[in-house]
Parts: structure tokens; C-alpha cells; sequence
């Protein structure tokens, strides 16, 4: 156990260090490339804090994410409203955990569980995706919103302006570095292993003492705050929010961003949304519309070959090698 | 009685067509130890899920400390004071013996019994690290007794607590239970009459889902009637 912590802290720290150094090599549309892709990264890592520790899987995650963007972009386009950039993250990221608080609470407390569970959020997504394209008195229909101006905030005197490739890199870097450490230090101590005994066997935990279904909820309201995060970040660096981003394709692509990279793992998540992006613009660029196929394929075979994730090619060669060696 | 624990009355409920329980009474007093017996199929489980306030009776009531606990949330029932071991070894197959403990422990605010004491309790210090799916059956039997101390219960309600256990496991598992008979009252409810003998305690017999005798096991034990009934005779 202590191993593992150690090892995810190294790389954890390399990662950072990777991040960090990144700039000194890449131009400015590289740059916000990868920006994007970790902003993508952020909201894989939000399912997989739910769907990692406690096994139930949310098919219609970008519903937060979408709440989110919309928030911030329906703040920071209204002038009325001063400090838009920041009241429009914490509007983001309120508004997410709100939504996500009762469709849980209903869920939740009613014994819905497994795929029960999956079922209700997919619908969830594709109502949210709905909406977006119906109200459009709000949310500008079909085509969104655009012009949704950068973040910008001061802090202690200093005026921080997120408009220039490198500052808003390094904000993003910032705070997905931030934001995953936390993750990781909430589910790996008391609270993580709770979610696992949970996950066993809820009977049993629930007859120890433990208010399940509360814990449960409260895992999915911080994973949603999380996504709705993510969402509102996205939109300022896109300049425009659309309905494709609660949409069912960016649900079904966030999952297989998690399963590729390794559920429960944290980290492995947003190496596989960046990766898995990068795969995407290049495949697209061959042929838009074999990006679709290829990644249903690869979801089939990581769901039926590889269920823990890429990562555990590794895990799994070393157990091969341990048991050819003992057989020897 | 003040120092009544458990208290049920006339507890009769009904599956349907089938009366699964009928007028059944049982009082628990602190500190006790008693026995539910009966051949399969007499209502022994049921009867404890109705204890436990995870059945409703359809008659009758059940007092833990003079408060009506029948549908009451499971993890509000565990923080009354009932701690409850199922049938089926029911452990955190994913997480090692000690981390089963821990989780065990975080479910009540102050938990007096530091783990160490628990994994010696039910003689599994050396294997702390071990996953609790890769335990002997009767080791988990063992560590779900176990997580069941760890919430400082007022009452400890055991499921058939050695099934699938050796004759060895059995008596030692009664051995555990005297050993900490005068901390909690326990309730076990047993189909090995070997471990009930050990245990040696005020006993119900079930039959059919009604009281057929209750009393000191000695008593029981020379019971003809109690004979016949488990060798089938009736």
C-alpha cells in the first residue's frame, strides 16, 4: 500500500514536472492543444473519482460538464454581473454539484444502483442535451453561445489575464495538478476505503454504521462540482459553448478516456484524454468519420481484453514473468 | 425489568399465504447470552431480520431499549448498538483484514478497541495484511465476528456464526463468545447443537415458525420432544 502511494506520487511529480517544462518546447496553438486536452483530462478524472472508487458508472457525465459551461458562459456574457470570471466559476461549480445533489438524492436514497444507475444518468445526459437545444431564448439553440471572453481576475493588486496561450496554460496546468492531487489524498484515505467496502458489499457496510447512500451522494455532488469545473474552464478558453458539450458522444468519450487510462487510478485518466485526443486529430485528419468507428472499437476491446486500463499491460507482463519464473 | 435490552412481543409476520412467524417472544437482558435453535426452515433467520429491524413484523413489536426499531435505515440500527454478523460470511473481499477493521471502526463516533486488540480478538494478527476475499472461510467467519466488536455493539446478533466451520473452529468460536459474554448480550442463532451445548445458555427452540421450547440448554437437551423435532421425527 505505502509502495503504491509512493509510486503514484512519483509519477504524479513527473507528470507535473513533463507539464511544467512543456512550454520551453512548444509554440502557442501546441500549447493550447494540450491545455484543452487537460481540461478534458480534469473531467475524466471527476468520473473516475465516482466511478473509480465506488464501481457505479454515470453514463451521462457531460451533463455536469455542460451545466457548467453553460453557467459561465451565461455569467461572464452578461455585464451586469462584475467580477464575471470568478462569480461564474463558483456559479459553475454550485450549479453542477446543485443538479447532481438531487438527481443523486432521489437515486441514491432509492436503492438505485449498478446498471439501474447508468441507465437514469444516460437519460439524464440526452434531457440536458435537450434542453440546451430547446431553450435557446437562454441558451442560443443549436449554434450556443459565442464570445465568451476569457477568464480574468485580480489577485492581491495583480491583474491576471487568461487571453495569452502561456498564462492560460499554466492556469490550467495549475489547477488540474491541484485539483487531481486533492482527488487522489480524498480516495485514498478514510473516505476512499469506505467508498471500496461500499462497492463490496453496501449491506454490510451500512450494517457497521455507515450512511451509504449519503456517502454515495456526496462522492457524486463533488465529482459533478468537478466536471461543472471543467466545463467552465473549457468555455472561456473555447470562446463558445454548444449542446454538444452535455452531449451523449462526449459522455461516452470521457468514459473511454477513464477505461483506457485505468479507472481508480486518477492520474491514468487524463493520460488517456490527452492521449486519446491526440489519436482523435490525427486519425480526423486522415478521415473525419473513422474517429467514431476506431473508438467504439477501442472501447469493446479495453472493456473485454483490458478492464483495468492500459496501465495494467504493465501490472499484468510483471505477474506473467513472476508465475513463468516460478514455473521454471 | 430495567436492565431489559431487546424486547420482542408477540412477533408474528406473514409472506403471503405463508405464516413465517407466529406470536414469538423473546427478552433480552444486558449482558445475556442466549440461543435461537430449530431444524431448517423454522423461522430462526427470519426471526433475527426481524430483530435486527430489516423485517417489518406484520404483528407485533420489537424494542431495543424501549424504542421501536422495526424499518428504521440499517446504519441507524448499527448506531443504536446492534451489530449484526450475516449468514453468508459478509466481508470486504477488496480491502486486507485490517483495513475491514478500520471500516468497521469508522462506522461509530468513538470506537473504544484499537485494531490490534481486534485482530487478536479473532486470532488473525498475522494475516492483518492480508485481502479479506483470499481468507479461509472460517477466518472470514472469524473477521466478520470481529468487524462486529469493532462497533462497540450492545448487542451482537450472529447468523449461524459456524457454518462451514470445523468442529474445532466451532468450539473455538463458542470459547471466543464466553470470553466476551459480560460485555455485550449476544444472540446467536445456531443450527450445530455442538455449539450450542459449548455455549451452554438460555435457548429458544423454533419450530414451524413458533415457540416450541425455551429454557436452559440442559433442559432443552433432555427434551424429548426437542429430539424428535430435529431427528425429524415430527
Amino acid at each position: 500500500m505505502i509502495t503504491r502511494d509512493r509510486n503514484w506520487l512519483l509519477i504524479f511529480a513527473v507528470c507535473v514536472a513533463l507539464a511544467g517544462v512543456y512550454p520551453l518546447f512548444a509554440d502557442g496553438h501546441q500549447l493550447t492543444v494540450i491545455r484543452d486536452a487537460l481540461i478534458f483530462g480534469l473531467f475524466a478524472a471527476s468520473l473516475d473519482f465516482f466511478w473509480g472508487r465506488t464501481g457505479i458508472l454515470c453514463f451521462g457525465h457531460a451533463a455536469f460538464f455542460g451545466i457548467g459551461g453553460y453557467i459561465m458562459a451565461l455569467v461572464t456574457l452578461n455585464d451586469a454581473i462584475p467580477f464575471g470570471s470568478l462569480l461564474g466559476i463558483i456559479g459553475a461549480v454550485a450549479g453542477a454539484a446543485f443538479v447532481a445533489a438531487i438527481i443523486g438524492y432521489f437515486l441514491f436514497f432509492g436503492g438505485i444502483r449498478g446498471s439501474y444507475f447508468t441507465i437514469v444518468t444516460l437519460a439524464m445526459g440526452v434531457i440536458c442535451q435537450q434542453a440546451a437545444v430547446s431553450w435557446s431564448s437562454v441558451t442560443g439553440g443549436d449554434s450556443g453561445l459565442i464570445g465568451i471572453p476569457p477568464i480574468e481576475f485580480d489577485v492581491g493588486g495583480t491583474h491576471v489575464d487568461l487571453s495569452q496561450d502561456l498564462p492560460s496554460y499554466i492556469f490550467v496546468a495549475a489547477i488540474v495538478s491541484v485539483v487531481v492531487l486533492a482527488l487522489w489524498s480524498i480516495s485514498r484515505g478514510r473516505w476512499g476505503t469506505v467508498l471500496t467496502a461500499i462497492q463490496d458489499n453496501e449491506i454490510r457496510a451500512a450494517a457497521l454504521g455507515h450512511n451509504a447512500p449519503l456517502r454515495l451522494l456526496v462522492t457524486f455532488t463533488l465529482s459533478a462540482a468537478i466536471a461543472g469545473l471543467a466545463g467552465a474552464l473549457y468555455v472561456c478558453m473555447a470562446g463558445l459553448v454548444a449542446p454538444d458539450l452535455s452531449g451523449l458522444l462526449l459522455s461516452t468519450e470521457v468514459i473511454v478516456w477513464v477505461a483506457v487510462g485505468g479507472r481508480g487510478t486518477l492520474l491514468g485518466p487524463v493520460l488517456g484524454a490527452i492521449f486519446i485526443q491526440r489519436a482523435q486529430q490525427t486519425i480526423s485528419s486522415f478521415n473525419p468519420s473513422l474517429w467514431p468507428l476506431l473508438l467504439g472499437c477501442v472501447f469493446v476491446i479495453i472493456v473485454f481484453v483490458l478492464p483495468d486500463g492500459i496501465l495494467s499491460i504493465y501490472a499484468r507482463l510483471k505477474s506473467l514473468f513472476k508465475s513463468r519464473r516460478r514455473a521454471q | 425489568m430495567s436492565d431489559v435490552l431487546l424486547q420482542a412481543k408477540n412477533v408474528g409476520i406473514r409472506f403471503g399465504g405463508l405464516q413465517a412467524l407466529e406470536a414469538l417472544d423473546l427478552t433480552v437482558h444486558d449482558k445475556e447470552l442466549c440461543c435461537i435453535i430449530g431444524p431448517n426452515g423454522a423461522g430462526k433467520s427470519t426471526f433475527l431480520n426481524v430483530l435486527t429491524g430489516t423485517l417489518r413484523p406484520t404483528s407485533g413489536s420489537v424494542r431495543f431499549l424501549g424504542r421501536d426499531i422495526a424499518g428504521l435505515p440499517l446504519h441507524r440500527i448499527a448506531r443504536l448498538g446492534i451489530a449484526r454478523k450475516f449468514q453468508i460470511p459478509s466481508v470486504f473481499s477488496s480491502l486486507s483484514v485490517e483495513d475491514n477493521l478500520k471500516v468497521a471502526r469508522w462506522g461509530v463516533p468513538s470506537p473504544a478497541r484499537p485494531v490490534g486488540e481486534l485482530l487478536e480478538l479473532v486470532a488473525l494478527t498475522n494475516r492483518a495484511a492480508t485481502l479479506a476475499g483470499e481468507l479461509a472461510h472460517g477466518q472470514k467467519q472469524w473477521l466478520e465476528i470481529g468487524m462486529a466488536l469493532a462497533i462497540e455493539p450492545r448487542l451482537l446478533l450472529l447468523d449461524e456464526p459456524t457454518a462451514g466451520m470445523t468442529p474445532q473452529e466451532t468450539l473455538a468460536t463458542a470459547e471466543m463468545l464466553l470470553r466476551l459474554k459480560g460485555e455485550f448480550s449476544i444472540v446467536a442463532v445456531e443450527h450445530d447443537i455442538r455449539f450450542v451445548r459449548a455455549l451452554n445458555c438460555e435457548t429458544l427452540v423454533l419450530h414451524q415458525g413458533r415457540r416450541l421450547r425455551s429454557g436452559p440448554f440442559h433442559d432443552i437437551e433432555a427434551d424429548e420432544m426437542v429430539r424428535d423435532v430435529y431427528l425429524g421425527r415430527r
